[in-house]
């Protein structure tokens, strides 16, 4: 649905919310006037009840005069005196009047205002009775009715007043005459009493009517002297409404809605009065008083609001919800791509090998009777099939990245041993492309550490590896390697900085160099094998260690990374070394190697000096001579400016003789000079860098404190006699390990799965076997189960004898899983004979 | 950018929103409105001077309560004033109160606990020696410290006392004339007459046209006639002193000044125009003679000013009226050749009770009542003639305003006193009732008693 209907489609439902919110408000609102008019009506009715009360009491006070004044048979002089007599209300007077004439004349019960004894009074124009006097006219005064007048001005006291009147004969002259009693009440008191209750409906005000609409009681909002010219003078009507509107006020109970002289609404409500003819009560109040309106207003303007609101944050978020949908959408297209893109280059990349491998063969064997032609053929596979290896691992772990299951798996190592590893798998490629190399250390105090090997020997030999790659023939490629004091306790920062004077990378693709695939484009980079996948998994492995690498780099000038990682320590003790009473003089135009040489020279007890060149050593070399006390040991760089470290040497076997034993240093395999240094009186060599712990070794070596240690490398004679059970369902790779052992004088039994090897364990004399080499994935029982079930065994040697799982599940938690399931170590397929070879050894070594 | 060209609308919105509202509350308020009507100056003494707006005097929440006093039944033109001064002064309470028998009880009541701050009051009452406490109750209203613009008020208004002092503020003037049905005319195809042989032709032909009465008016206890004659008599005697002086002093042949407005009267009622049974049936000068008037069959209505001020509201109350309406006008009697007069009379004025307990805001009050404004306001919705300078008359008093020079008299420059008005009066209603002849009439004047 497009985005314009959904938001149509929100605003015709707020629509509908807020019309049905109106129309519910309005009927609320309607419903609720309806009964506050109702309740207005109501009380108008009962306040008719309750000035027909006070009217009542008001008429009788007036009443019991008369009878007083019929049964005494008065005259008009005695009567005045009787009513003046009787009054005892504040402000209510009387008067009495001739009704037998028009003049309708009299005497009052007060004094006319301004005088003190002027009491007579006429009503002759004041027009509250007939013209004509009511002497000569029948009026009706029927018991228990109320005689009441209209509101008038009294001419006594000039006051607005209503009177309570009756019929009284007064005797005049031994004769009756007709006359009228008045109890005179000033409206202003009524008034004061007679008010509309204001605990319901503030602001209501009263007013009393007689038949023609005179006002006999006015509230203050009642405008004209009579009702119904205020209606007629602010709303508009015709002579039948106005029928129907007196008629309504004067015989019903009801309410009517008119407009006040402001031209505000008002309510009218109107009850007549049944205890005098024609008289009605009218209550009066402004519309907005009736507290109608604002409510209902307030509460749709909430909701419309509420509604804006939430059509505003639906709409963002919808919007922002789109935009993320999209994002990953182009995050996924892009993923999709790159995944595309990396099948095809993996494709690619491993057709590339395996064309080699398979031609290769290929050529080996149309040509198997030339043995150098086979031999390069063969290296050439080997080759192939170790840039194989590394594809398929960095696929591997890759992936692993990507879907967050790259584990470590900590345990103590050498970082000795790590660097000296480095040199070694680096120094091919180096000496291949023709560049320099230095390796520097500082700082190794703690030899042991405790980190995942693997993995750093993974994040160490990618920067090294790409280094020495991208490096063009005749630069130079230098690692430092930094071990220093971390501020926790027990733990060590490894500082790894490896610095080339390769192509370098824009700052294009350093932005993007850690994603996965990414290559840097460059007509020199295309020739380079690699898979874009190396800076990726270093990445996400540094962080997996809490460590940090950064990068900085120019194209045309180079690249440094530097990788800084937090380590513990091992507990494991590095062996004590010393080099007492040594004097050693250390040769290198690198003068940090120098100075970091001496400085572990001088911590191991010996005494050492330095020179920068061949000829500053060998000043020192002969000054030494001459006075009798030769250096104990030389070392000598091999590569140094103007002579190198073996014409150094021949130089100083020349001088001196062969008393002062001789240490080549260099960063290259020396497999090449191993020849010429020895005839030039070498007695040993020294990877760089140096060491604490080799240099120590070897030292002492040659100053005959210590054993030379056997260089065994490719003599592997004593592992002769030793038996292994392979458990290997696999023919070809029986016949490879099958075979490789048999070159090195070891016998092989096959198990085809984990259940024969069981058996076989169980059936085998104590030390038939001295290793298992254990493959995982088998039929019948797999490996894991079959070393679980070895280790059940109820023989004593089936609890010790060392199971070597030998398979191609090579991760690291594959490796925890094999020794969690009782077994000892792990070698990965395709096997590496020398590792394997290596780990033979160990385990005869532990068993001897 | 966006977003300062945002601001800046935002800015500009706001300053016209500011300057649209400051314009509006220039316009708003009583003050702001418009003037009243078109203005017809011919009858106006002069024009007055620009008057300044009403500024009120004392602070907006001022509390008090005002009650006017008076002997109009209703009174909706000062409640109309009462509900605009409210807007100045929302919490001063002002009231009116119709008073019974007012003259008598007036006196009275300025001495009750209730007495009016304001009460009305009429020239008649200067003279009258039983009301000169009420006179001498009232405030002065030419004391500048009052700050009252008396002079938007035509002068010949402005009555003095003994003392010199301005006692009533004129709220409405009166005068005599004829409510004319102009459907009548126009269905006839006559013209409203001017003068008096117009006046008599016009009578003879709607006699003719089938009207038995074409001209009507009240006939109780008054002078049918009054309207005809009353004006002309006072044109007669303006500016005669000698007349003047024996009128009122009723001196001993002082009827013959009234000798040819009596003649008049006599000459019209003997023509026959007037069905004087159907005018004895009105029982009142003021709604009977007005809705008899709309009934729509009598082509003229003798009838004051007073009367003319309830025709709008009574065109309602008629069946005839309402089922078929009809265009009318207010017209002077023509009684001479040149045509009828304006006799322009003060009708009714305020004055201001000294005693008043809120003094300080009644005076406010009349204060922000003497102005043209309001005091034309009042006029025109009480439709009678407004006593400004400024004259602006209600469209039914438009043949009025025509009226100029010699044919506008003010009673104050008459100069005749309430006695020989009553003498005049009773002698014209002999006439009418043909009691007596013009001779008797003018030989008994001075003696006529009720």
């Amino acid at each position: 649905m497009k985005k314009a209907w959904v938001i149509a489609a929100n605003i015709l439902i707020i629509l509908l919310v807020i019309g049905f919110v109106v129309a519910y408000a309005g009927k609320y609102n309607r419903d609720y006037v309806a009964s506050r008019i109702k309740a207005f009506e109501d009380r108008t009715f009962a306040q008719e009840q309750i000035t027909a009360n006070y009217l009542r009491g008001e008429q009788q006070l007036c009443d019991s005069w008369a009878s007083y004044i019929r049964s005494n048979r008065l005259t008009m002089d005695e009567a005045v005196s009787f009513v003046r007599s009787s009054l005892s209300q504040s402000g209510v007077t009387a008067a009495v009047l001739w009704a037998d004439t028009s003049e309708m004349n009299g005497l009052s019960a007060s004094a006319k205002n301004g005088t003190t004894d002027d009491y007579s009074v006429s009503y002759r124009q004041i027009h509250l009775f007939p013209e004509d006097g009511i002497g000569g006219t029948e009026m009706d005064f029927p018991d228990g009715r109320i005689n009441i007048t209209r509101a008038y001005t009294n001419p006594i006291n000039g006051l607005q007043s209503i009177a309570f009147y009756d019929p009284i004969p007064l005797n005049e002259d031994g004769t009756t005459r007709q006359a009228l009693l008045l109890r005179i009440v000033p409206t202003s008191l009524l008034e004061e009493q007679w008010v509309f209750p204001k605990e319901e409906f503030q602001n209501a005000e009263i007013s009393l009517i007689d038949a023609e609409g005179n006002y006999i009681i006015r509230g203050k909002s009642f405008k004209n002297t009579n009702f119904y010219e205020f209606y007629k003078s602010y709303n508009t009507t015709d002579l039948t409404g106005m029928e129907a509107l007196t008629d309504a006020v004067t015989s019903s109970t009801g309410s009517l809605e008119m407009h006040n002289s402001k031209n505000q609404e008002c309510l009218v409500a109107y009850t007549p009065m049944q205890a005098s003819d024609g008289w009605s009560i009218l209550a009066y109040m402004r519309m907005e008083d009736l507290g109608t309106g604002s409510v209902d207003w307030l509460l749709i303007g909430v909701v419309t609001a509420g509604l804006l609101l939430l059509l505003i944050l639906d709409s963002a978020v919808m919007l922002n919800f789109n935009r993320r949908l999209r994002a990953a959408v182009k995050e996924a297209e892009a993923a999709n791509r790159a995944k595309t893109d990396f099948l095809s280059t993996m494709s690619h990349d491993i057709r590339t090998p395996m064309n080699a491998i398979i031609g290769l063969t290929s050529i080996a064997e149309k040509t198997l009777d030339d043995r150098d032609s086979v031999r390069d053929s063969l290296r050439k596979i080997s080759m192939a099939g170790s840039h194989l290896l590394t594809l398929i691992n960095d696929i591997l772990d890759i992936s692993k990245v990507e879907s967050g299951r790259l584990t470590l798996n900590a345990a103590d190592f050498s970082i000795v041993e790590t660097a000296e590893n480095l040199i070694n798998l680096s120094a091919p490629m180096v000496k291949e492309k023709n560049i320099r190399f230095n390796f520097r250390t500082s700082g190794i105090e703690k030899e042991w550490l405790t980190a995942d090997q693997l993995r750093l020997n993974q994040i160490y030999i990618n920067l090294l590896s790409n280094a020495v790659k991208y490096t063009e023939p005749g630069g130079s490629v230098s690692v430092n390697l930094t071990e220093e004091p971390a501020e926790k306790e027990g733990f060590v920062i490894l500082t790894y900085v490896v610095s080339d004077t390769g192509i370098g990378m824009t700052p294009e693709f350093m932005a993007k160099m850690y994603q996965p695939f990414s290559r840097q484009t460059d007509s020199r980079v295309n020739s380079i094998q690699g898979t874009g996948l190396g800076l990726t998994i270093t990445k996400q492995m540094v962080e997996l260690m809490d460590g940090s690498i950064e990068c900085e780099s120019e194209p045309g000038r180079g690249t440094t990374f530097t990788v800084k990682l937090t380590l513990p320590a091992a507990k494991r003790k590095t062996t004590e070394m010393s080099l007492p009473d040594a004097d050693v003089l250390v040769v290198d135009d690198d003068e940090v190697l120098c100075e970091t040489a001496v400085d572990t020279l001088c911590s191991l007890g010996a005494r050492a000096e330095s020179a920068s060149g061949a000829d500053e050593a060998l000043e020192k070399i002969l000054a030494r001579h001459r006075e009798g006390r030769d250096w104990s040991a030389v070392i000598l760089d091999w590569k140094m400016p103007g002579m190198n470290g073996a014409e150094l040497a021949r130089r100083i076997r020349g001088e001196i003789g062969d008393g002062v034993p001789i240490l080549l240093t260099s960063a290259y395999d020396w497999s090449d000079i191993e020849e010429e240094a020895k005839a030039s009186g070498v007695n040993g060599f020294l990877s760089k860098p140096l060491f604490r712990s080799t240099l120590c070794r070897k030292l002492n070596e040659l100053l005959g404190r210590e054993a030379s240690a056997k260089e065994a490398e490719d003599d592997n004679s004593d592992l002769a006699g030793m038996r292994i059970l392979v458990a290997e369902d696999n023919d070809i790779n029986w016949e490879i390990i099958s075979m490789l052992m048999q070159m090195n004088g070891i016998e092989c039994d096959r198990a085809e799965n984990g259940q024969l090897a069981v058996d076989r364990i169980r059936e085998a004399p104590e030390d038939l076997y001295d290793l298992i080499f254990m493959d995982i994935q088998m039929p019948v029982m797999n490996g894991l189960d079959a070393a679980r079930a070895i280790r059940a065994l109820p023989a004593p040697h089936a609890k010790t004898i060392p199971i070597i799982a030998m398979t191609a599940d090579a991760f690291s938690e594959n490796v925890a899983e094999c020794l969690n399931a009782g077994m000892n170590g792990h070698i990965a397929k395709p096997i590496d004979i020398d590792l394997v070879l290596k780990e033979i050894r160990i385990i005869k070594e532990k068993k001897q | 950018m966006k977003n300062n060209i945002r601001k800046l609308l935002a800015i500009l919105l706001c300053a016209a929103l500011l300057i649209g509202g400051t314009a509006c509350s220039n316009s708003g308020g009583p003050d702001g409105e418009g003037q009243a009507a078109a203005k017809q100056d011919g009858a106006a003494e002069g024009t007055a001077p620009e008057e300044i707006p009403f500024a009120p005097a004392f602070p907006a929440d001022t509390a008090a309560a005002i009650n006017v006093a008076g002997h109009y039944s209703n009174f909706e033109a000062l409640e109309a004033e009462f509900d605009r001064f409210n807007e100045y002064y929302p919490n001063v309470e002002l009231s009116y109160t119709y008073l019974d028998n007012y003259n008598g009880t007036i006196e009275v009541v300025l001495s009750s606990a209730e007495a009016p701050d304001i009460f009305f009051s009429y020239p008649w009452m200067l003279e009258r020696e039983d009301l000169k406490s009420v006179i001498e109750t009232a405030e002065d209203l030419s004391d500048p410290s009052l700050g009252m613009n008396l002079s938007c008020v035509q002068e010949k208004l402005l009555y003095r006392d003994a003392a010199g002092r301005i006692p009533i503020l004129p709220v409405f003037c009166t005068t005599y004339g004829m409510l004319v049905n102009e459907a009548i005319f126009e269905k006839e195809g006559l013209e409203v007459p001017k003068t008096y042989d117009e006046l008599l032709s016009v009578c003879e032909a709607l006699q003719k046209a089938g009207y038995p009465s074409p001209m009507m008016g009240y006939n109780r206890n008054s002078f049918l006639l009054l309207p005809l004659s009353f004006p002309y008599f006072c044109a007669e005697i303006q500016g005669n002193g000698k007349a003047l002086q024996d009128l009122n002093a009723l001196a001993p042949g002082a009827g013959e000044y009234a000798r040819d407005a009596l003649r008049l009267t006599a000459d019209f009622i003997g023509r026959g125009f007037i069905d004087r049974e159907a005018c004895d049936a009105l029982e009142n000068d003021y709604q009977a003679v007005i809705l008899r008037f709309f009934e729509g069959d009598v082509p003229m209505m003798l009838a004051t000013g007073g009367t003319v001020s309830g025709t709008e509201k009574r065109e309602s109350m008629s069946d005839a009226y309402a089922a078929n309406p009809f265009p009318y006008s207010y017209h002077p009697v023509p009684s001479t050749a040149e045509g009828g007069y304006f006799l322009n009379q003060l009708s009714m004025g305020f004055s201001v009770n000294s005693n008043s307990k809120n003094l300080d805001m009644t005076n406010e009050f009349m204060r922000f009542l003497t102005r043209t404004e309001e005091l034309s306001r009042m006029a025109q919705i009480k439709r009678m003639v407004t006593p400004c300078r400024d004259m602006s008359f209600d469209g039914v008093y438009a043949s009025f305003g025509a009226l100029s020079g010699g044919h506008v008299i003010y009673q104050s420059d008459v100069g005749l006193e309430d006695e020989p008005d009553k003498q005049m009066r009773r002698a014209g209603t002999r006439i009418c009732d043909g009691s007596m002849t013009v001779d008797e009439a003018v030989a008994a004047f001075g003696t006529f008693t009720d």
